[in-house]
């Protein structure tokens, strides 16, 4: 059995919330219990942190009765506990004690997703008093949850203020002192509550001379802070319960983005990146717009009407869960499958509604009846199952029909191949420029992260004349330039620094241009889409890991720094005194991630038994919102 | 994990406190705030919604308890074989069964007469929204008491309908008188102890058993001769048969059974979904006649439209 720190962290930030809204106290389920009722206040944070793991429902069912935003026009219900979960800032804090001052509930349960100052705390305890509601206010809690948990296994920072913690705030050149100290420490309280969520101390390994380094000094001393401080460590023994830690702490690896440039812009192949990347897809939800039908209309030209529909791709869906990491087409076929499998079970349902025409007739009749009873109960109770695997089978079938029309439109997977072919340095089969020059295929943003894929994983930067070359084909595509202003800085940057990072061998073989999903005539019409096949490859964050997970020895990673809260004194060694490979580890990129990272370490840890693997980020930004940053770092 | 600080913030109240006072700030409107406090706080409107909403709950709750409590003995079959203690009459049951039915009625007529009021006074978008959920989540409450109660009275319906089946056992045309006699007399044995398998089970054997010193005495008050081999012989393969007769009679009771509890169950989920359909109907049914109007005076209006000029 995995260890126990693998108790998913998304499991172990439902359970903190769920307690939160139980009063604080550990939630038993009671089939006869009384109702009570409360009402839920946040502030954007706290929605964002709430909103992909607990649905409208199981709000419901915890006896929310309204969920209102802090700053929001709110009237006084009376007679209703309030449970607010809000960030502990100076406007939520004014809020709150203008809150107190008009009396809206009847009693106050306070939890602060990160801790709140002393000061503060006096303000709101001014407040009470002013207000003459100091014992309304039943319970202050500070809940450690300021980190946004999106699956099992993959945690991001915040959604609301990305832009401070950006990959552009962290770079730019004309950051401050003060404004650097200011996003270390956003990210490192984050990551210290992620760490006392999971109830464990790592051992941290960052590599030198980066942002990942700086987070990395403050987060070993604030833990070592808090466990020094014996009276309120957040990591005692008893709170985390006995047997929670396996015989080994968790690795903590903290890289930086600048390792691995080309991956955030790399065209990818896996269902869940490719929803992040073409389609509007954050914290678990996907936004489609659709245009609805293409009726001609009698009476002249109407604009087609586009729907916008939004979908919640959560831990219940099954086919979520099983085909989020597989490539595209294997996806395209499961939908048919699933399709087909739920027509076989609707017309058995149907079926027996002829059979049911025999009820009553004679002796013969009524012994198949009683057969049919059994088959209509169970036909009535599997119907509401029917209906959701219906749900879900349109629900995926609009995505990948979404999917599959920006692949067709833009060419992806040609460019998926290429890029593929670069990244580990195979033959090339058509050249770079003329792609570049192709006008159908892509947009002018996708030839430019070809490019810059190109630019970046180049052993030898091209001569000045190709580059002159490439750059008009790229200005002629339409492409801004600035991103590789900024790539030439960095690259020269990196160059001092050490090697670039490889990326491995890999190869990708089409398989043909027919697959077996036009031969059944689905509406998944691949034609002309190849179907590639991604073979196992480690991107360079996976490589890392394994290395400090697995201690081998390697130049990239021996001289990275090492940090052990636990440990008495205060100097860190580049001597690892643990021997052992690791069971658990937390990949956490400074600088931002994306899915394909994320994919990638899944796919990694698959094939190692008993290991386990948390996947982290600053911000998750899609390849488009990293060339938007780009550019803006080139402008200066 | 989660901290508690909320022994810090009555500290820090604390805290404010003396330095206010040491400020010469007033607080609260009064030097000692605590008593205002106090003072202040029985004014507050105690909600005339919620004081209700809660008795209902605690009425249910009551619901709830009794039920519970004579559960055991509501559902104990061997009542009339144990001791006094657990014994419960059919009477009584009834008694439950009817007292409960009303009260839940009761219930929920209190629920749905908060839901018009709740509506009527009130202009926040908000609180009704709170309200209709409150109300949402005690009929739910209900619902689930209401399953106890329901799912005690089933087996109890099941129990009533086995005997009923068992005690409706047809004699057998076609055997002597004596067989007759002695079949029915066999069939009153499971009627009149108690219904589970071991009687059952026993009384098979029991009427051959029986039937024998019945026989003998039969045999005797009518005089007839000893018992040939032969006559035994047959006796005995009557008897066989009404063993095989009575098992498979038992089988098709246990089908029964079977199907009484599916038919029940699915006819629950079809009242469901026909409570759920009514409201619906009942707003096509609106929403129809609100559109017939309109077409009529529509077609008024067209109609008239020739006279304008």
């Amino acid at each position: 059995m995995a260890a126990a720190t693998a108790a998913s962290i998304r499991e172990r930030q439902t359970v903190a919330l769920k307690r939160m809204l139980n009063f604080n106290v550990p939630h038993v389920k009671n089939s006869t219990g009384e109702p009570v009722w409360k009402v839920l206040i946040y502030d954007r944070f706290g929605q964002d942190i709430i909103s992909p793991l607990l649905s409208v429902k199981e709000l419901r069912d915890m006896g929310i009765t309204l969920h209102l935003l802090l700053h929001s026009d709110r009237d006084p219900i009376p007679d209703v506990p309030a449970v607010y979960f809000v960030m502990p800032t100076e406007e939520n804090i004014d809020r709150m004690c203008q809150d107190l001052r008009n009396q809206l509930y009847e009693s106050y349960y306070l939890n602060f997703i990160s801790a709140i100052s002393r000061s503060k705390l006096e303000d709101i305890a001014n407040a009470a008093l002013a207000a003459s509601a100091v014992t309304q206010v039943a319970k202050v809690f500070d809940q450690y949850l300021n980190f946004i948990t999106l699956e099992d296994d993959m945690f991001v920072l915040c959604n609301q203020n990305k832009e401070l913690v950006s990959y552009r705030a962290i770079n730019r050149p004309d950051i401050t002192d003060t404004e650097m100290e200011t996003v270390m420490d956003t990210i490192v309280d984050s990551l210290f509550c992620f760490f006392v969520t999971l109830g464990a101390v790592p051992i941290i390994r960052c590599s030198r001379g980066t942002a990942a380094e700086m987070v990395a000094v403050k987060l070993d001393k604030k833990l070592r802070e808090n466990l020094r401080d014996a009276r309120n460590s957040l990591f005692t023994g008893d709170t985390l319960g006995a047997g929670q830690f396996s015989f080994q702490r968790p690795l903590l690896v903290l890289v930086d983005r600048n390792i691995d440039l080309a991956t955030p812009l790399h065209h990818t192949w896996t269902y869940q990146a490719l929803v992040h990347d073409v389609l509007d897809f954050h914290l678990n939800r996907v936004n489609l717009e659709e245009s609805s039908g293409v009726e001609n209309s009698p009476a002249g030209a109407r604009p087609k009407r586009k729907n916008k529909k939004s979908y919640d791709l959560t831990p219940v869906d099954k086919f979520w869960q099983k085909h989020k990491g597989s490539p595209f087409p294997e996806v395209a076929e499961s939908v048919q499958q699933e399709l087909e499998s739920y027509r076989a079970q609707e017309d058995e349902v149907k079926r027996l509604k002829s059979i049911m025409g025999l009820e009553g007739e004679d002796e013969g009749a009524i012994s198949m009846l009683s057969d049919n009873t059994a088959k209509l109960t169970s036909a009535v109770s599997s119907l509401p199952e029917l209906l959701e695997k219906k749900r879900l089978i349109d629900l995926h079938t609009n995505v990948a029909t979404a999917v599959l029309e920006h692949i067709k439109a833009r060419k992806l997977d040609v460019y998926f191949e290429y890029e593929e072919k670069i990244m580990s340095k195979t033959t090339l089969d058509k050249s770079l420029l003329d792609i570049i020059s192709d006008p159908d295929a892509g947009t002018p943003e996708d030839k430019m992260r070809l490019f810059l894929i190109y630019y970046i994983s180049a052993q030898q930067a091209p001569s000045e004349a190709d580059l002159e070359q490439y750059k008009k084909a790229l200005t002629d595509a339409g492409c801004n330039l600035n991103p590789l202003q900024y790539i030439k800085q960095w690259k020269a940057f990196a160059k001092m620094a050490s090697a670039p990072a490889s990326y491995g061998n890999t190869t990708t073989k089409p398989m043909g241009l027919l697959s077996r999903v036009m031969n059944t005539g689905s509406q998944f019409v691949m034609e002309g889409v190849k179907n590639l096949v991604l073979k196992q490859q480690n991107l360079p964050v996976t490589r890392i890991l394994d290395n400090l997970m697995e201690m081998k020895s390697n130049p990239e990673t021996d001289d990275y720094r090492y940090f052990d809260p636990k440990m008495l004194r205060g100097n860190d060694s580049s001597v690892p005194r643990n021997k052992n490979p690791f069971q658990e580890a937390i990949v956490f990129v400074v600088g931002g991630g994306n899915y394909i990272e994320y994919q990638n370490l899944v796919d990694y840890i698959k094939g190692k038994q008993g290991k386990h693997i948390l996947y982290g980020c600053s911000e998750l930004f899609n390849a488009t919102q990293f060339i938007k940053q780009l550019s803006q770092l080139g402008q200066k | 994990m989660a901290v508690d600080i909320t022994l810090l913030f009555r500290a820090s109240v604390k805290t404010v406190k003396t330095r206010n006072k040491a400020l010469g700030v007033a607080v609260g409107g009064g030097v000692d705030g605590s008593r205002d406090e106090l003072f202040r706080r029985s004014p507050r409107p105690k909600g005339d919604f919620s004081s209700r909403a809660r008795e209902v709950i605690s009425h249910i709750g009551k619901l709830r308890d009794f039920l519970l409590e004579h559960r055991k003995d509501y559902i104990n079959a061997y009542s009339h074989v144990m001791s006094e203690y657990g014994r419960m009459t059919d009477t009584e049951r009834d008694q439950i069964d009817q007292d409960a039915q009303t009260f839940m009625r009761t219930c929920s007529e209190a629920i749905q007469q908060l839901r018009t009021q709740a509506h009527k006074e009130i202009h926040s978008q908000q609180v009704k929204e709170h309200r209709s959920v409150v109300l949402d989540f005690i009929e739910d409450y209900l619902k689930r008491v209401c399953k106890l109660y329901s799912e005690q009275r089933a087996i109890r319906v099941k129990r009533v309908v086995d005997k009923k089946r068992l005690s409706k056992l047809e004699p057998e045309p076609n055997t002597k008188t004596r067989e007759s006699m002695s079949s029915e007399k066999g069939s009153q044995h499971p009627s009149q102890e108690s219904e589970e398998k071991p009687a059952t089970e026993e009384y098979p054997e029991k009427v051959p058993a029986e039937s024998q010193p019945e026989l003998g005495t039969w045999g005797e008050g009518k005089g007839d001769d000893e018992l040939s081999p032969e006559e035994i012989q047959m006796f005995e393969q009557e008897n066989q048969r009404l063993i095989g007769e009575m098992n498979s009679l038992f089988d098709e009771v246990r089908q029964i059974e079977g199907r009484v509890v599916e038919i029940s169950r699915l006819q629950e989920i079809f009242t469901e979904k026909v409570l759920q359909q009514e409201a619906e109907i009942d707003s096509i049914h609106q929403l129809v006649v609100g559109a017939t109007e309109n077409i009529k005076e529509g077609n008024e209006d067209i109609r008239e439209l020739p006279c304008l000029r």
